[in-house]
Parts: C-alpha cells; structure tokens; sequence
C-alpha cells in the first residue's frame, strides 16, 4: 500500500479502534483519535514534501501539457467488468486540499474534546465521514470518486442529529437531503460521461483525452456543475448550509464548513472543468452571476444574524461564493484564486467555528447581544477570533488577501470566451462585499469581546485550555504563514491549474468522440 | 444429480411432517434444527451440482441463473426458519396467541422453497405454471398463520384474491401462445413467436406482464402488498418481501428472456415508464408509514422499480445487474427483517416511533439493522449502492438519462424514510426505564453475519464478477 492508500485508511483504521474501545474508555477515545489524527498529518508533511522533489522536475513540461500529472499513483482493477478501478493519485490540488484536511481532522478532534455524551460513537463516525474526505480528493475514478464523496456526506446526518443543537433532527435532515439531490445530478452526470465515451472506464485521465460533443457539454456541465454547487452553498441550493452548520456541533462544524464545502469548489473544477471544457466556456458567465449574488447575498445575511453559528454560516455562504466564482471566471487567476480560497476560507471558518465552539462552552449561549467584554476574561480566544475575522474581510498579510485578489482579478480580466463587460461589472458589484463583511466581521465580534463584561457569570470564565490553544494555534499560524508567505503554495496548485487552461484554449487539439 | 438440491428440500418436508405425526409438543422442537439441515443438504447439494445440463427430455434445465436463483431461495428459507423458530417455538418474550403448528408450518414453507427452485428450472409452460403456483398457493396458507388474528385472516384472503387473479393472468397469457404456437416447450414457443400474428401476440405478452407484476408488485399492480406484509406474521412476511419477490423476477426472467428473447426489445420506453412509476410511488407512500411492516412493503415495492431498470438493457448487463441486486437485496431486507422480527418478539413492538432508543437497548442489532437500511438506501460502500450502480448505468446506457435522475433522486427520497427508522433507533430518547434486551445468539449471529455480507459486497468485487461471468456465458449458449 502506497502513500496516499494509507493517508486514506488511517482514518478507517482509528474509526476501528475506537469502536473497539469499550464505552467506559472514554477518555482514551479521545486520545486514541488525537494519535490517529496526527499520523495523518505527519503523512500529510511527508507527502507534501516527496511531491515538492518529484514535481520539480516536470514544472517545464506541465507548461503545454493537457493532463493533469499525478504522482503517488496507484491503480488496479476492481470491478473489471465495468471497467472500475481503484485509482488513487494526487497533483497540487490534491495535495493542497489533504493537507488543509489533515489540518482541519486535527484541530477538530481537539476542539471535540469536551464531547462527553456517547463520546465513542462520535469520534467513530467522524473519522469515518474524514476518510471519505481523503478519499474524495485523492481519487481519480469517477466510481470511487463518487463512493467517497457519499461517504463523506452521511455520517454528517447522525453527527448532527445526535450531538448537534436547536433544531437538530430537521438540520440534519435537511442537509443530507439538499446534499444528496445534489449527488443524484453528479451521478447523472458521471454515467453521461462514461457511456458518451465509450471507453467503459472510469478513469478521470482516459476520459479527459476525449473530446465530448458541444451539445453533450452543453447540458452535463450545468448538471455537474450544480450538482457540486449544492455542497459548494451555490446559490440558491445554499439553504442547507446556514442550518446544518448553526445545529453541528463544533468539530462537524468545522469540518463541515472547513473541508465538506470544498468537495463542490474541488468536483466543480476537476471534474466540471477539466473533462467539459466547452460547456464551461458556455454556462461560465451564467456561474459567475449566480456566484455574485451568492457573494452578496451571504454577506448581507450574515449582517442580520444574532446568533453567532449563524453569523459564520452565512459568511461562508459568502466566502463559498468566491470559490465557485473563481472557477467561473476560468482563467488563471480565477482557478488558482478558487483553490487558494478553498485553502483558506477552510483553514479560516475552522478556525471560527472552533473558536465558537469553545466561547459556546463557556457561556452557554451564542447570541450576540447577550455577550460583552469576553475579551476580557479570554484573551486568547478574543484574538484568535479577531485574526480570523480579519482573514475573513481579506487583510493584507493573512490568507484570505492572497485568495481573494487572485479571484477579484480573474473575475474581472475575464476570459475570451464571454462577455467581459458583464464580467467585469459582476466583480465589481461582487468586490463589494468586502465592505459589507467588513462591517459584519467588525461589528459582531467588537460586541461579542469589547465594551463592559454585560453579564457577571462571565467573570469568572476562563480562557482557552491547552488542546484548545494547540487547535487554534495550529489553525492561527497556518492563516499566517499563508498570508506572508503565499509563493510556495501558489507554486503548489499553479502546476495542475496549467493543464486545465490549457485544455480550455485548445479543446480542439483532443480527440473527438463519435 | 441436476434435480439433487430439489429433492432433499421435498424429502424433509416429508420427514418434518412425518417426524411431527410421532413428537410430543414438547419435543417438537428439533423441527426446526432439522429444517435446517434439510435446507443446509439441499444447499451443499447445490454446490456440488452441475451448472448445466437438463432432465426429463428438457422440461428441467440448469444454467448459471437457475443455479443463483436457488441460492437465493435457499438462503431466504433458511434465514426465514430461523427467525421464525424463536416464535413457533414460545421462546419469544411477547407471545403471540394463534401461532403453533410447527410442523405444518415448516413443511409448507419448504414447499413454497422447492416451487421456487423448480419455476426457474423450468423449460416447459405447464411445469412453468404448475411451479408457480406451487410457490405461490403455501404462501397463502403461512399468511393466513394466525388463526385468531383478523388482521391475519385478512391478509390471506386478499392475497389468495389477488394471487388468484394474477394467476389467471399468466394462464390466460400462456394459453394463447400456446395457441398461436402450438408448443408447450419454451424453446419451441419461442423459436415459433416471430410468425405468430401481432394483436394476438401483444396480448399474450400484457397478459404474462400484467401476471409477472403482481408478483414482482410493479405499480399499479401492488396493492395488495402493503396489506398482505402487515397482516402476516413477521416471519412469513420477511419471507414474502425476498423469496416471493425472488420468484417474480425468476418468473419474469424466463418470460422476458426464454419465452419473448428479442420480440419485446420495443418495449422498453413502457418498462421504463413502469420503473419510473413504481419506485416514486412506492417510496412517496412509504414516507407516511407508521407500522414498519407496511413500511417495508412499500420500500419494497420501490426497489422493484429500481429493478426492472435491468431490463431496459441488453441481457448481457441487465442479467448480472439484476441478479447481483437481488441477492444484495434478500441480504439487506432479510437483515432489517431479523430486526422487526427480534424485536417484535421481544417488546411486541411494531411501530416506526417505537424503535426509539434501540442503539442503547442492544447496539448490535440497531447497527446491524442501520448498515442493511442504508444498503437499501444505496450509500456507499454497501453493496445496496453497488447494485444499484450497476442498474442505473444500464438505464443511462440505454439512453434513459431522465430515468435515472428520477431514480436517484428517489434513492434520496427513501434515504429519508429510511433516516426516519435511524433517528428514532440513534437520536431518539430511550423509553423510561428500558433495560438492554437480550439478543438470542442464533438471530445476533444472523444479523451479524448478513450486515457482513451486506458491507463486503460491495466492496469485494468478486461476487459480481462471478455472476456476470458465469450469466455470460450463459447468454452465449442461448444466442449461440
């Protein structure tokens, strides 16, 4: 077994475990997960270092390629009849995206670690929704990919329906239904693909060298595209998403809205962009509209909220936004800014939802007005919430600048296959969400941690304890180290955006189908 | 040798009835370990039996279909004689009154599993039809079980009614191709049906379809379903919701393939219109369900319209497709009917909100029972969402793309209903005062064994890939 199968099963393998450990054991549930967590993100180290070294090598010759390069591979027959394999490979994008995986799982089953109510259960499926995750962005056959992306998407029903809040039985339900009407159109899409081909595989590098007709393009795109959108909070199938993430509890949350949500940005680009090239260029103006008001709209929303789950739901909406515009915008700023975005808003609303997460424990309550002066008693967490707001209004220095720019000047350079004007205008109007987050972002956490301490049971609070200030820490300086020094990651995921510009600008060159 | 497996089953039903004639009430018991047994022979008889060949001058043939066809009945009968024995034999903590007769029961139910295995063995009309009904008429009787129970009463008079009916529809339609063929040997039917006139021949075919669809409960022949599955004992309707369903789709295969072969190719766009109608019927239906009996009817109603999606294809992907699904399903329904039929026992519980709190009382079986209900929902890895893979890619190869969003977007609608039973076993309160629940370790190690099943299916490829190869080359003799 390879790398990448192990980076896959360590999940599975602790998830094993901790079902073995007898229910009293609890505590060691904890730790056994935290162990389980941190191999992966060794591996994760490991694996971004060995891709550094291999991929130096190829960084001339991606230049003009057309297919993606992947390295790490490992592929043999598995239902040999339909042509399925097991398939695991992983370029920049995939790298980027397990490492900010790795990062989430970590911090999160620290963040978890005041979970006392059926501790086992909790901890099991959460590592078994994160081996999906891995699976997802590692897998280079449409069946596995397919098998993972489900696996990640429903052990979030029974986490927020038994550890989740308020309304949790109908958020739950919600979601895992908005999520899988969204997947019965990626599955339409898929089989489209693969009987179109003809090929009977479904091998994402076979079928990429074949050329579909534009009439096919035309309408598999939108249904990949918005199939994917729905994990992605595309507007408007976003409902689920300022439900489901108010109700988790904190590490769903953070998983959820850190990881689950850039499965859409993720399957939108790989699979939407990269097999269907024309139909992107077609429906690209069409994604960017609806983008923008996913920007607007979620940025404007999050202004009304009280509640403060809600608050950072709707900023993801927003933030989501920019992914899903970024890949719209199809150029090379905008795909990269939509990666780096999904890094970063991944890292940045995990780092909200954990730090909620912990003031939630300690107040008990989450609505805004009802809290004051918290920096007070808890300066820790009053800062780490104020860097992850200022990432999140897209501060020079932190994450959030480098990706927001890059989709800024994708959206309005536009590309030559759309109307730049409209482009143009539609990121303008999207830029002015900036504004509006940051009033949100400012006025919501200056009520929450300055002023008077409104409540006297505040005083007595603490601050943050040690796996909390690990957790944050980690999610803290990842948003830093990002922001000052973004070179290496643009590097990282620039190599595999190359080819699938290059197969926009020159469709023609591949072979056509039929 | 070929006829091996059929045999052993008629002689324990035999031996169980004669064996009931000399026991003490007491010591009647063993019936059902020697059922068992029987059924155990006839399984290792199964393995050693050639998988082609014929008998009796072509009226019995075997092939790789009839082989996992008879797997799948044996399976559903033994699992079936397990679950019921807890009941029959008053070791249930609830009893329910008006159940006994153990020897009757189980020699009855062996008869409905011997009609099976000879209807799919069947080449020749009157051994088809005779087969049939023997699979069909003991059904009757094992509904009808509780005597004193209306609702059970109830329940075999609309079956008997409707089975009847259907009955009469498939005679009707066999008639008259013997009438236009003159032949009552499916090869020499089929060889003749190209000459045959076109009205007379269509009628045939509806009459055979309108039969095969009682059986297989396609809508808008499934009403009587729901009622049929509530009323029985639990038990017999485990039985009912996987061998019965079994036996239509063998029914319909050697219709639709032996009799018909290519003359129904046209059909197609009505197979899927009755696809389409059949699972978003029976899986809208299902979400209002209180009684979780009715409920698994009405799921079942609806992974028949995720199953004839197999027949809008080619024989050669639709046939594997079908057979792989059938038997994901018997395991899946058999698992989520252990559960019912456990915990009915147990608590006499038979209500969807009166599951609540069951992963605290006893976790295995809640778990047990959760894997084999999301198998039916098809979330991966379970086999249920292999199966059902492998069957929407055939709609989609056959240029049904609508059909198959309307098929996966009701597998999100059964998820649902399917969540309903999940939240109420995981989410839900305990009940006050609700101590755990033994588990007999004959029925844990059943729900164990076929959730296993259930998970590795569709993770280890081997089992589709042997029945696909072996339906393979069972198509290549019949083309060539």
């Amino acid at each position: 077994m390879g790398l990448l199968s192990w980076i896959i099963v360590i999940p599975f393998l602790t998830a094993m475990v901790v079902v073995a450990i007898p229910r009293s054991q609890w505590k060691a549930i904890r730790w056994v997960s935290a162990i389980g967590t941190s191999i992966n993100l060794v591996l994760t180290a490991v694996l971004t270092y060995r891709y550094w070294q291999v991929s130096a090598a190829d960084a001339v010759s991606i230049k003009s390629a057309l297919f993606t390069k992947l390295y790490f591979v490992e592929q043999f027959p598995w239902f040999k009849s339909l042509g399925i394999q097991y398939y695991v490979g992983a370029d920049g994008i995939s790298v980027a995206m397990v490492i900010l995986t790795s990062i989430i799982i970590f911090t999160g089953s620290l963040a978890s670690w005041t979970v006392e109510t059926r501790t086992k259960e909790f901890y099991a499926w959460l590592l078994v929704l994160v081996t999906g995750v891995f699976g997802v962005f590692l897998s280079y056959d449409l069946f596995l990919f397919f098998m993972f992306y489900e696996l990640a998407v429903l052990p979030m029903y029974l986490l927020i329906g038994i550890w989740g809040t308020g309304p949790k039985e109908y958020a739950a339900m919600k979601l895992t239904l908005m999520l899988l009407v969204g997947s019965a159109f990626v599955l339409v899409g898929f089989f489209a693909l693969y009987y179109a081909s003809g090929l009977n595989t479904f091998d994402l590098q076979r079928l990429a060298q074949v050329r579909y007709p534009d009439h096919f393009q035309a309408w598999v795109f939108p249904m990949i595209f918005v199939g994917f959108g729905v994990i992605g909070a595309l507007y408007p199938l976003h409902t689920w998403s300022p439900d489901g993430h108010s109700s988790a509890p904190t590490a769903v949350s953070m998983l959820h809205a850190g990881v689950l949500m850039k499965l859409g940005g993720y399957g939108a680009l790989r699979i939407g962009v990269y097999l269907l090239p024309e139909g992107a260029k077609m429906w690209g103006l069409f994604f960017m509209g609806l983008t923008t008001i996913n920007i607007l709209y979620g940025s404007f929303g999050a202004i009304m909220q009280k509640d403060l789950k809600y608050f950072t739901a709707y900023s993801s909406v927003s933030h989501c936004g920019f992914v899903l515009f970024g890949v719209a915008a199809l150029n090379l700023m905008g795909l990269k800014g939509a990666v780096l975005q999904m890094f970063s808003h991944g890292i940045m609303t995990g780092l909200f939802f954990g730090l909620i997460g912990m003031v939630y424990g300690r107040t008990h309550t989450r609505i805004i007005p009802e809290m004051g002066g918290l920096g007070k008693v808890m300066p820790w967490l009053a800062t780490a919430f104020y860097i992850a707001g200022l990432a999140s209004l897209g501060l020079p220095g932190l994450s959030g600048f480098v990706a927001e720019t890059h989709v800024f000047l994708g959206g309005f350079f536009g590309n030559p296959w759309s109307n730049g004007m409209i482009a143009s205008t539609l990121t303008i109007i999207a830029t002015m969400s900036i504004v509006v987050t940051a009033v949100y972002v400012l006025r919501g956490l200056a009520a929450v941690f300055q002023g008077p301490i409104t409540d006297h049971h505040f005083e007595h609070l603490t601050d943050a304890t040690l796996p909390e200030r690990i957790s944050t820490g980690v999610l803290l300086a990842t948003l830093i180290i990002v922001g000052l020094m973004p070179g290496p990651f643009i590097d990282l995921i620039e190599g595999p955006i190359l080819p699938i510009l290059n197969r926009l600008n020159e469709s023609g060159v591949l072979a056509a189908v039929r | 040798m070929l006829m091996l497996p059929e045999i052993i089953v008629v002689l324990t039903a035999g031996v169980v009835l004669c064996l009931d004639l000399f026991l003490t009430e007491r010591s009647r018991v063993i019936l059902a370990p020697v059922t068992l047994l029987g059924l155990a022979l006839g399984f290792a008889a199964l393995l050693v039996t050639p998988q082609t060949g014929d008998l009796l001058g072509g009226r019995f043939g075997m092939d790789p279909i009839a082989w996992w066809f008879k797997v799948i009945f044996l399976i559903a009968g033994f699992v079936t004689v397990i679950l019921s024995m807890d009941l029959l034999d008053g070791r249930a903590a609830h009893r329910m009154r008006g159940i006994g007769f153990r020897g009757e029961y189980y020699t009855i139910l062996l008869s409905t599993i011997v009609g099976m295995m000879f209807l799919i063995s069947a080449r020749e009309t009157i051994t088809l039809y005779v087969s049939l009904e023997t699979a069909t008429i003991p059904l009757f009787v094992l509904t009808a079980w509780r005597r004193d129970h209306v609702q059970s009463g109830e329940a075999g008079l609309k079956y008997v009614i409707i089975g009847a009916l259907a009955s009469a529809f498939i005679l009707y339609g066999l008639s008259i191709l013997y009438g236009l063929t003159g032949q009552t040997s499916i090869v020499g039917m089929s060889a003749k049906l190209a000459d045959v006139p076109r009205p007379a021949f269509w009628l045939a075919a509806a009459m055979l379809m309108t039969g095969v669809g009682f059986k297989l409960t396609i809508v808008p022949f499934h009403m009587w379903a729901a009622d049929v599955y509530e009323g029985a004992p639990a038990p017999v309707t485990a039985y009912l919701s996987v061998a019965s369903k079994a036996a239509g789709l063998a029914f319909m295969f050697q219709v639709f393939y032996r009799i018909f072969g290519s003359e129904l190719a046209g059909w197609t766009p009505l197979i899927a219109a009755f696809a389409a109608v059949t699972m978003s019927l029976g899986n809208l239906v299902a979400i209002v369900q209180d009684n979780i009996k009715r409920f698994m009817a009405f799921s079942a109603i609806s992974q028949a319209g995720y199953l004839i999606l197999g027949f809008l294809g080619p024989a050669d992907n639709g046939v594997p497709a079908m057979l792989f699904y059938m038997l994901v399903y018997i395991l899946s329904n058999l698992a989520v009917f252990a559960c019912i039929v456990w915990y009915s026992n147990e608590t006499g519980r038979e209500r969807i909100e009166e599951y609540r709190g069951l992963s605290l009382t006893n976790p295995i079986m809640a778990l047990g029972m959760m894997i084999a209900l999301f198998s039916l929902a098809g979330i991966p890895p379970l086999s249920g969402f292999v199966g059902k893979f492998f069957l929407f890619s055939i709609a989609a190869k056959a240029g049904y793309n609508w059909l198959v969003a309307v098929a996966a977007v009701n597998s999100t609608i059964s998820l649902f209903y399917y969540l309903r039973i999940v939240r109420q076993m995981y989410i839900e309160p305990i009940y006050e005062g609700a101590g755990t629940l033994p588990v007999r370790y004959t029925v844990a190690a059943t729900v164990g064994l076929l959730s296993l099943a259930v998970a590795l299916m569709g993770v280890i490829p081997y089992f589709y890939e042997t029945i696909h190869a072996q339906t393979i080359t069972w198509l290549a003799s019949l083309i060539g």
